[in-house]
């Protein structure tokens, strides 16, 4: 498992040496393995970023937050003005201005020597660059969705697994004491056995009609953007708004499916597996550049019999957030540190030593760096993160078709149906490929 | 013995002809008007196209005497028809008919209240009860309270005021309050309307009531902040009403009545209250929460439109025909005959030498997913042309074509 440098043996090594002598109780975060007050510069986590936009940014903010545990010393963005703005924060949190920066990530991976990586980048790129640095042997701290298609998710997967690499996903609800709480006493049988889930996730947006073909601002390289995509000409509509488009994102469902079918499936033993079958209907823009469904109602049937239905909130009784329903009763999780219940005593359970205790993290970002020195797996690891975004795809791919899909989730395959199937993956734009391993 | 045999035959065609044909016109609606606070000769043969349009109604109409003429000769005969639209507000019409009317509905007759019709007869009782909710006309606290949504709660509000409010016209979102119900069901659940005026404040006795859909009345211009009711329906004795608040008629061609949204729940709506079902498909185009989605002729597209304009797009253009071509291949649903003709016409636009370089790209990404041996050769020309290589590479190689 362990392949990695002599660098990161070191920095287990020392983990566990610290952990025995150093112990400043106010200063220790609980998760931290007893990690904590001044923590030498040749110990920190070498980091980097590529993808510096706002979720990119947001996620290194979260790791600068832990004080002395990480250094960035590198960033990537083909955008020079977000480039820009996340050197600024880094030189401050640093007291330096030695930060490198890159508008290529393939220069970046060429030239930089790092323990661990952001990727904070549209879902359309995720395939190649999640899969070379796990080449790379970096750790990566990934954003959801982890793939674009079920073909970028496996190879993805793959890599991750080959490479040994410690990964986390960005779906940091996993880290709230809410969600966590809600799916342990779901997997413990609080609510009976589980007969069905109800998924809500955000409608979709307004559109905003097609735009003309602008000029391509200065500080962007708009084919790298791209990248593997097809080419399409400039029209105002790059950062953050990419979601809407097809091309790069499945719109709300494929954005957020990482974080409430995720919780669905980690309260139900479904974090390995997949569903069955899988039927859903999209209500489609009919005007202009945004073409993600903006409506969505998917309903996936697992082996063992229970039922995931998935939808934009406004078609399901609870609205957003996750809802378990059991033969013995219903547990909701939602944002906002909300949980309900059929009935308000279930949530006074207290879980026995010798049942199940999901994994606990209190800060996302923090078990990521411990679980790098420890090298054990974090909270949020690869193929849970795939499975989830398998939902939506597959649900994705039912819409497109307007057919029931049957899918085989230990061949993670498409039955019978070879036109759908053609749906699993996506050509890639030359020159990019999907790296094989 | 034989012959008696195909006579027999041919007459059963005849009769399953002639029932088929029968069939596909079921009911027969009145449209009533001859007054009205909007104009009633642009919007009339908009509703009676509308409704015709189904292929289940065969609309007459009844025009009543100018405003201020005597009502008196004014007798419709509402028991021939299995739906009565009001596309009135105007004079009072004589006891007679006021009964006749009523009884009507309470005998299980279909009423469909469409727009101004709320305002009409404000002193009729029985009419505020039909309409479930009205306005203007002096309408207060005395007709029933106000009903809006507060969040997903129905809120009955009797307060003292005067009813009917409306303020500039615009777009303005409709959100389905119950997706189950015969006339929204499959519809989503959002949906932009085109630019209307927004009936607000409305009060009546909301008996046997539901709110179906409302729409947010803004704050801005003096607006209520409420989610007001724009479609309703009411169970009066036997008889079902289809109340819309929508579609302010202009001079017949307003973004109101040309909404997909308003012409498919007025279809729906009115087949619901002439038979207590719909049987009506949602359209390829209605609109969603993206944004909103007009028929300037007020019917819907067929394919070949979708494909002569798809083979004139360039991009800042419409995208309308693709997506309608789009949710086709969807509702075809692995019906490969259907599939087969979809597929030979966009092979024509990439065959086609007076198709646009972009068509060609749409065309080039759907045949991708979609396409078979068919459109395979088709594709393999288009190779060498710099605008279209990548397009071309990306078909080729998701259909698995070295």
């Amino acid at each position: 498992m362990l392949k990695k440098s002599s660098r990161r043996i070191f920095l287990k090594k020392s983990a566990s040496a610290l952990a025995g002598t150093f112990v400043i109780p106010n200063l220790v975060p609980a998760s931290s393995l007893g990690l904590g007050g001044k923590i030498p510069a040749s110990d920190r986590i070498v980091m980097g970023v590529i993808g510096t936009g706002s979720q990119g940014t947001g996620d290194m903010k979260g790791f600068i937050r832990l004080k002395d545990q990480v250094r960035f010393v590198a960033l990537c963005d083909v955008d020079a003005k977000r480039l820009e703005a996340a050197k600024s924060i880094v030189d401050k949190a640093n007291k330096s201005t030695d930060c490198r920066t890159y508008k290529d990530f393939r220069e970046f991976m060429d030239r930089e020597t790092l323990d661990a990586v952001i990727i904070a980048l549209p879902d359309h790129w995720h395939g190649i660059i999640y899969t070379e640095a796990a080449k790379k042997k970096w750790d990566v701290y990934g954003e959801k969705p982890i793939c674009r298609t079920i073909n970028d998710g496996k190879v993805i997967v793959k890599a991750v697994k080959e490479n040994g690499i410690i990964w986390q996903t960005g779906s940091w609800q996993r880290s709230q004491a809410n969600f966590h709480r809600g799916a342990e006493l779901v997997i413990n049988g609080r609510i009976g056995k589980v007969k069905y889930i109800e998924v809500g996730l955000p409608d979709g947006v307004r559109g905003i009609g097609t735009p003309p073909v602008k000029d391509v601002p200065e500080e962007l390289d708009w084919d790298m953007w791209l990248g593997p995509a097809l080419k399409v000409p400039y029209r105002g509509v790059c950062h953050w708004n990419w979601r809407w488009i097809l091309d790069y994102s499945g719109g709300q469902l494929t954005d957020w499916a990482g974080h409430h079918v995720d919780i669905a499936n980690w309260g139900t033993g479904l974090e390995y597996t997949g569903p069955v079958e899988i039927e859903g209907t999209g209500v489609y823009p009919v005007e202009g550049i945004y073409n993600a469904p903006v409506e969505y109602d998917i309903t996936c049937k697992y082996a063992n019999g229970i039922i995931m239905r998935v939808a934009n909130a406004s078609r399901l009784p609870k609205g957003m957030g996750t809802a378990w329903y059991g033969d013995l009763g219903w547990i909701h999780v939602d944002r906002g540190n909300k949980i309900s219940a059929s009935d308000p005593k279930i949530l006074d359970e207290k879980i026995g030593d010798n049942e199940i205790h999901l994994y606990k993290s209190t800060d996302h970002s923090q078990n990521f760096i411990d679980c790098v020195r420890s090298r054990k797996e974090a909270i949020a690891p690869i193929e849970p993160a795939y499975r989830a975004i398998s939902v939506a795809l597959l649900g994705e791919i039912s819409m497109t078709t307007g057919q029931k899909i049957q899918w085989d989730p230990e061949k993670e395959e498409i039955i019978g149906n070879p036109v759908a199937s053609r749906l699993l993956s996506r050509p890639y734009r030359k020159p990019w490929t999907l790296p094989t391993l | 013995m034989k012959r008696i045999n195909y006579i027999f035959l041919i007459l059963s065609v005849l009769l399953m002809i002639f029932s088929a044909c029968n069939k596909s016109v079921q009911y027969r609606a009145l449209i009533v008007t001859g007054q009205n606070i909007t104009n009633w000769q642009a919007s009339t043969p908009v509703l009676k196209k509308i409704l015709e349009q189904t292929g289940l109604f065969r609309c007459d109409v009844a025009v009543s005497p100018e405003k201020g003429k005597d009502m008196s000769g004014f007798k419709p005969d509402f028991e021939k028809y299995n739906l009565i639209v009001l596309n009135y507000s105007g004079d009072a019409w004589s006891e007679e008919v006021k009964n006749n009317f009523s009884s009507y509905v309470s005998n299980g007759g279909g009423v469909l209240v469409y727009h101004s019709a709320s305002q009409s007869f404000p002193e009729w009782k029985e009419y505020n009860e039909i309409c479930g909710l009205g306005g203007w006309g002096g309408r207060s606290e005395k007709e029933g309270p106000y009903v809006y949504y507060r969040g997903n709660q129905m809120v009955f509000d009797s307060t003292e005021g005067v009813a009917g409010w409306y303020g500039l016209p615009g777009e303005f979102e409709v959100r389905i309050r119950n997706m189950e119900h015969p006339v929204t069901k499959g519809l989503p659940v959002r949906w932009m309307h085109g630019s209307d005026l927004l009936y607000a404040r409305l009060r009546g006795p909301a008996k046997n009531m539901e709110v179906i859909a409302t729409a947010y009345c803004d704050t801005t211009g003096g607006g209520t902040g409420r989610h007001e009711p724009v479609l309703m329906t009411v169970n009066y004795g036997k008889g079902r009403v289809f109340h819309t608040t929508l579609g302010f008629p202009a001079d017949g061609n307003s973004p109101a009545i040309q909404c997909v949204g308003f012409i498919t729940t007025l279809q729906r709506g009115a087949e619901w209250a002439a038979s207590g079902k719909v049987t009506q498909p949602v359209p390829l185009d209605f609109p969603s929460i993206s944004g909103i989605s007009l028929r300037p002729e007020l019917k819907a597209l067929t394919l070949r439109e979708d494909i002569e304009n798809l083979a004139k797009y360039e991009i800042g253009k419409s995208t309308k025909y693709y997506t309608d071509l789009q949710n086709r291949i969807r509702k075809a649903s692995g019906d490969k005959e259907k599939l087969l003709e979809i597929e030979k016409l966009l092979t024509r636009i990439l065959k086609d030498k007076s198709a646009t370089v972009e068509s060609k790209k749409l065309v080039l990404r759907e045949l991708g997913w979609m396409g078979s041996d068919y459109s395979v050769p088709a594709i393999k020309k288009l190779k060498g042309i710099p605008e279209l290589e990548d397009e071309v590479n990306f078909a080729l190689e998701r259909l698995g074509v070295k």
